[in-house]
Protein backbone atom coordinates (compact mmCIF):
# COMPACT_ATOMS: atom_id res chain seq x y z
CA UNK A 1 0.00 0.00 0.00
CA UNK A 2 1.32 3.44 -0.89
CA UNK A 3 2.10 5.61 2.19
CA UNK A 4 -0.29 8.36 1.09
CA UNK A 5 -3.14 5.84 0.85
CA UNK A 6 -2.31 4.42 4.28
CA UNK A 7 -2.36 7.90 5.82
CA UNK A 8 -5.63 8.68 4.08
CA UNK A 9 -7.27 5.53 5.45
CA UNK A 10 -5.91 6.13 8.94
CA UNK A 11 -7.14 9.73 8.88
CA UNK A 12 -10.58 8.69 7.71
CA UNK A 13 -10.79 6.25 10.63
CA UNK A 14 -9.72 8.96 13.03
CA UNK A 15 -6.46 7.17 13.70
CA UNK A 16 -3.98 9.78 12.56
CA UNK A 17 -1.86 10.26 15.65
CA UNK A 18 0.42 13.04 16.69
CA UNK A 19 4.10 12.23 16.33
CA UNK A 20 6.16 11.39 19.41
CA UNK A 21 5.77 9.30 22.52
CA UNK A 22 2.45 7.70 23.33
CA UNK A 23 3.68 5.87 26.46
CA UNK A 24 2.18 6.25 29.95
CA UNK A 25 -1.26 7.31 31.00
CA UNK A 26 -2.56 10.09 33.21
CA UNK A 27 -4.09 8.46 36.30
CA UNK A 28 -7.23 10.07 37.77
CA UNK A 29 -7.04 10.97 41.47
CA UNK A 30 -10.40 9.67 42.74
CA UNK A 31 -10.36 11.13 46.28
CA UNK A 32 -9.55 14.65 45.08
CA UNK A 33 -11.90 14.41 42.10
CA UNK A 34 -14.75 13.41 44.44
CA UNK A 35 -13.96 16.48 46.54
CA UNK A 36 -14.11 18.62 43.40
CA UNK A 37 -17.45 17.13 42.33
CA UNK A 38 -18.91 18.03 45.71
CA UNK A 39 -17.99 21.67 45.07
CA UNK A 40 -20.43 21.82 42.11
CA UNK A 41 -19.30 23.08 38.73
CA UNK A 42 -15.66 24.11 38.56
CA UNK A 43 -13.50 25.93 36.06
CA UNK A 44 -10.27 27.94 35.62
CA UNK A 45 -7.91 25.54 37.44
CA UNK A 46 -4.50 26.73 38.64
CA UNK A 47 -2.24 24.02 40.03
CA UNK A 48 0.90 24.72 42.05
CA UNK A 49 2.60 21.99 44.07
CA UNK A 50 0.16 20.99 46.85
CA UNK A 51 -2.43 23.66 45.97
CA UNK A 52 -5.24 23.81 43.46
CA UNK A 53 -7.09 27.10 43.03
CA UNK A 54 -10.23 27.24 40.90
CA UNK A 55 -13.57 28.93 40.49
CA UNK A 56 -16.44 26.80 41.71
CA UNK A 57 -20.14 27.45 41.36
CA UNK A 58 -23.33 26.32 42.99
CA UNK A 59 -26.82 27.77 42.61
CA UNK A 60 -25.58 30.37 40.16
CA UNK A 61 -23.02 31.85 42.51
CA UNK A 62 -19.31 31.46 41.83
CA UNK A 63 -16.42 31.77 44.23
CA UNK A 64 -12.70 31.08 44.47
CA UNK A 65 -11.83 27.76 46.08
CA UNK A 66 -8.35 26.74 47.26
CA UNK A 67 -7.86 23.04 47.80
CA UNK A 68 -5.02 21.60 49.86
CA UNK A 69 -4.14 18.52 47.82
CA UNK A 70 -2.23 16.84 50.66
CA UNK A 71 -5.06 17.09 53.16
CA UNK A 72 -7.70 16.87 50.40
CA UNK A 73 -9.62 19.73 51.94
CA UNK A 74 -10.55 23.30 51.00
CA UNK A 75 -8.82 25.99 53.06
CA UNK A 76 -10.45 29.22 54.28
CA UNK A 77 -9.92 32.37 52.22
CA UNK A 78 -11.06 35.18 54.53
CA UNK A 79 -11.96 38.47 52.81
CA UNK A 80 -11.47 37.09 49.30
CA UNK A 81 -14.91 36.00 48.12
CA UNK A 82 -17.68 38.60 47.97
CA UNK A 83 -21.32 38.10 47.13
CA UNK A 84 -21.23 41.04 44.71
CA UNK A 85 -18.05 39.99 42.87
CA UNK A 86 -17.72 37.69 39.87
CA UNK A 87 -14.37 35.86 39.72
CA UNK A 88 -12.99 35.39 36.19
CA UNK A 89 -9.52 33.89 36.58
CA UNK A 90 -7.28 32.79 39.44
CA UNK A 91 -3.65 31.82 39.98
CA UNK A 92 -1.79 30.47 43.03
CA UNK A 93 1.87 30.22 44.01
CA UNK A 94 3.59 27.02 45.16
CA UNK A 95 3.34 27.93 48.85
CA UNK A 96 -0.40 28.59 48.66
CA UNK A 97 0.22 31.99 50.25
CA UNK A 98 -0.41 34.27 47.27
CA UNK A 99 -3.38 34.16 44.95
CA UNK A 100 -3.87 36.44 41.95
CA UNK A 101 -7.45 37.05 40.93
CA UNK A 102 -9.22 38.78 38.07
CA UNK A 103 -12.74 39.71 39.10
CA UNK A 104 -15.63 41.94 38.16
CA UNK A 105 -16.79 44.19 40.95
CA UNK A 106 -19.11 47.18 40.83
CA UNK A 107 -19.02 47.33 37.04
CA UNK A 108 -15.26 47.21 36.60
CA UNK A 109 -12.79 44.40 35.99
CA UNK A 110 -9.76 44.38 38.26
CA UNK A 111 -6.67 42.37 39.13
CA UNK A 112 -5.99 41.81 42.82
CA UNK A 113 -3.29 40.03 44.78
CA UNK A 114 -4.43 38.14 47.86
CA UNK A 115 -2.13 37.18 50.75
CA UNK A 116 -3.72 34.29 52.58
CA UNK A 117 -1.85 34.58 55.90
CA UNK A 118 -2.93 38.23 56.19
CA UNK A 119 -6.32 37.90 54.52
CA UNK A 120 -5.35 41.06 52.61
CA UNK A 121 -6.19 42.22 49.10
CA UNK A 122 -4.03 44.53 47.02
CA UNK A 123 -5.21 46.09 43.78
CA UNK A 124 -2.68 45.68 40.94
CA UNK A 125 -3.07 48.59 38.51
CA UNK A 126 -2.77 48.08 34.73
CA UNK A 127 -0.21 50.56 33.38
CA UNK A 128 -0.99 51.78 30.75
CA UNK A 129 -4.68 51.23 31.40
CA UNK A 130 -6.24 47.98 30.24
CA UNK A 131 -8.91 45.46 31.15
CA UNK A 132 -7.50 42.24 32.65
CA UNK A 133 -9.00 38.92 31.58
CA UNK A 134 -6.75 36.06 32.70
CA UNK A 135 -3.92 35.75 35.17
CA UNK A 136 -1.14 33.29 35.87
CA UNK A 137 1.10 33.50 38.92
CA UNK A 138 4.67 32.22 38.80
CA UNK A 139 5.24 29.31 41.18
CA UNK A 140 7.55 31.37 43.42
CA UNK A 141 4.91 34.09 43.67
CA UNK A 142 7.29 36.83 42.49
CA UNK A 143 5.82 37.58 39.08
CA UNK A 144 2.48 37.32 37.34
CA UNK A 145 1.44 37.23 33.70
CA UNK A 146 -1.84 38.91 32.91
CA UNK A 147 -3.77 38.81 29.65
CA UNK A 148 -5.51 42.11 29.11
CA UNK A 149 -7.38 44.07 26.52
CA UNK A 150 -5.68 47.37 25.68
CA UNK A 151 -6.66 49.69 22.85
CA UNK A 152 -8.68 46.90 21.26
CA UNK A 153 -5.81 44.40 21.29
CA UNK A 154 -5.14 41.39 23.49
CA UNK A 155 -1.78 41.78 25.20
CA UNK A 156 0.19 40.01 27.93
CA UNK A 157 1.91 42.01 30.67
CA UNK A 158 4.49 40.62 33.08
CA UNK A 159 4.28 42.27 36.49
CA UNK A 160 6.89 41.90 39.24
CA UNK A 161 5.50 41.49 42.74
CA UNK A 162 7.55 42.77 45.66
CA UNK B 1 -0.73 32.75 22.52
CA UNK B 2 -0.22 34.70 19.29
CA UNK B 3 -2.26 34.78 16.13
CA UNK B 4 -0.55 33.28 13.06
CA UNK B 5 -2.41 32.96 9.78
CA UNK B 6 -5.67 33.51 11.62
CA UNK B 7 -5.09 30.72 14.15
CA UNK B 8 -3.92 30.89 17.73
CA UNK B 9 -0.42 29.52 18.14
CA UNK B 10 1.68 28.91 21.22
CA UNK B 11 4.80 31.03 21.59
CA UNK B 12 7.44 30.17 24.19
CA UNK B 13 9.77 32.98 25.20
CA UNK B 14 12.83 32.82 27.42
CA UNK B 15 12.70 35.53 30.08
CA UNK B 16 14.02 38.17 30.47
CA UNK B 17 15.70 38.06 27.03
CA UNK B 18 12.47 37.46 25.08
CA UNK B 19 14.26 34.88 22.92
CA UNK B 20 11.75 32.61 21.19
CA UNK B 21 12.19 28.92 21.97
CA UNK B 22 10.98 26.53 19.25
CA UNK B 23 8.29 23.96 20.07
CA UNK B 24 8.82 21.29 17.45
CA UNK B 25 6.21 18.72 18.47
CA UNK B 26 3.23 20.95 19.15
CA UNK B 27 3.75 22.99 15.98
CA UNK B 28 1.33 22.10 13.21
CA UNK B 29 -1.59 21.29 15.51
CA UNK B 30 -3.13 24.75 15.77
CA UNK B 31 -5.22 26.29 17.13
CA UNK B 32 -3.43 25.94 20.43
CA UNK B 33 -4.83 26.91 23.79
CA UNK B 34 -4.28 27.07 27.54
CA UNK B 35 -0.46 26.91 27.73
CA UNK B 36 1.14 25.86 31.02
CA UNK B 37 4.83 25.50 31.97
CA UNK B 38 6.78 23.44 34.48
CA UNK B 39 9.35 25.04 36.84
CA UNK B 40 12.26 25.18 34.39
CA UNK B 41 10.24 25.13 31.21
CA UNK B 42 11.13 21.51 30.48
CA UNK B 43 7.47 20.62 30.01
CA UNK B 44 5.03 22.67 27.98
CA UNK B 45 1.41 21.56 28.29
CA UNK B 46 -1.28 22.88 25.97
CA UNK B 47 -4.49 22.07 24.19
CA UNK B 48 -4.06 21.24 20.50
CA UNK B 49 -6.27 20.27 17.60
CA UNK B 50 -6.13 16.84 16.00
CA UNK B 51 -8.75 16.58 13.28
CA UNK B 52 -12.04 17.45 14.96
CA UNK B 53 -10.73 16.53 18.41
CA UNK B 54 -9.37 18.82 21.12
CA UNK B 55 -6.48 17.16 22.94
CA UNK B 56 -4.30 17.88 25.95
CA UNK B 57 -0.62 17.25 25.23
CA UNK B 58 2.71 17.83 26.94
CA UNK B 59 5.92 18.51 25.04
CA UNK B 60 9.08 17.41 26.85
CA UNK B 61 11.70 19.85 25.61
CA UNK B 62 14.53 17.79 27.14
CA UNK B 63 13.77 14.64 25.15
CA UNK B 64 11.78 16.05 22.24
CA UNK B 65 8.90 13.71 23.05
CA UNK B 66 5.24 14.53 22.90
CA UNK B 67 2.95 13.04 25.53
CA UNK B 68 -0.69 12.78 24.54
CA UNK B 69 -3.17 12.65 27.42
CA UNK B 70 -6.03 10.31 26.56
CA UNK B 71 -9.16 11.14 28.52
CA UNK B 72 -11.95 8.78 29.48
CA UNK B 73 -15.22 9.16 27.56
CA UNK B 74 -16.36 12.11 25.53
CA UNK B 75 -15.06 14.95 27.70
CA UNK B 76 -13.38 17.64 25.62
CA UNK B 77 -10.75 19.59 27.55
CA UNK B 78 -11.38 23.33 27.88
CA UNK B 79 -8.43 24.42 29.98
CA UNK B 80 -5.46 22.89 31.76
CA UNK B 81 -2.90 23.66 34.44
CA UNK B 82 0.31 21.68 34.84
CA UNK B 83 1.89 21.44 38.30
CA UNK B 84 5.30 23.17 38.35
CA UNK B 85 7.07 19.84 38.97
CA UNK B 86 5.13 18.16 36.13
CA UNK B 87 3.77 15.44 38.39
CA UNK B 88 0.08 16.39 38.20
CA UNK B 89 -2.25 18.11 35.82
CA UNK B 90 -5.64 19.75 36.38
CA UNK B 91 -7.99 19.59 33.41
CA UNK B 92 -11.19 21.54 33.00
CA UNK B 93 -13.47 19.19 31.08
CA UNK B 94 -16.86 19.66 29.50
CA UNK B 95 -19.17 17.00 30.93
CA UNK B 96 -22.78 17.07 29.78
CA UNK B 97 -22.69 20.80 29.22
CA UNK B 98 -21.15 21.49 32.62
CA UNK B 99 -17.55 22.38 33.30
CA UNK B 100 -15.69 20.25 35.82
CA UNK B 101 -12.07 20.27 36.94
CA UNK B 102 -10.45 16.86 37.32
CA UNK B 103 -6.99 16.02 38.62
CA UNK B 104 -4.64 13.46 37.12
CA UNK B 105 -1.35 12.02 38.33
CA UNK B 106 1.50 12.12 35.79
CA UNK B 107 4.29 10.61 37.92
CA UNK B 108 4.25 7.44 35.78
CA UNK B 109 4.72 9.51 32.62
CA UNK B 110 7.04 12.40 33.45
CA UNK B 111 10.22 12.87 35.45
CA UNK B 112 9.90 15.67 38.02
CA UNK B 113 11.07 19.12 36.89
CA UNK B 114 12.23 20.58 40.20
CA UNK B 115 13.09 24.19 40.99
CA UNK B 116 16.68 25.12 40.16
CA UNK B 117 19.11 24.45 42.97
CA UNK B 118 17.04 21.74 44.67
CA UNK B 119 19.10 18.69 45.61
CA UNK B 120 18.32 15.42 43.88
CA UNK B 121 18.35 12.43 46.23
CA UNK B 122 20.03 9.20 45.30
CA UNK B 123 22.73 8.35 42.78
CA UNK B 124 25.61 8.73 45.25
CA UNK B 125 26.75 8.07 48.80
CA UNK B 126 24.14 8.83 51.41
CA UNK B 127 24.30 12.08 53.35
CA UNK B 128 25.04 10.18 56.58
CA UNK B 129 28.04 8.46 54.98
CA UNK B 130 29.58 11.79 53.99
CA UNK B 131 29.17 13.43 57.39
CA UNK B 132 32.52 14.15 59.09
Amino acid sequence: MRPGVAIGIAASLGLLLLPGCMGGMPVPLPGLNRQLEQAGSSREPALSERWLALISGRSGREQVLLLDLQRQLPVPLPNLNRLDAQPLSVGVDASGERLALVRQLEGRTELVLYRRSLGSLQLIPMVPAGVPRQVSLRADGRELAVQLSRNGLWQVDLIQIP
Amino acid sequence: MVERNGRLSLLLQRQPSGQVVPLRQIRGHEPHGSPSLSWNGRYVAALVQQGNQRLAVIEDRATGRLHRLPLPGDQPPVKLSLAPDGQRIALELLQGGQRRVQLFDLSGMLEPDRPAGLAVRGGGPSQEATQP
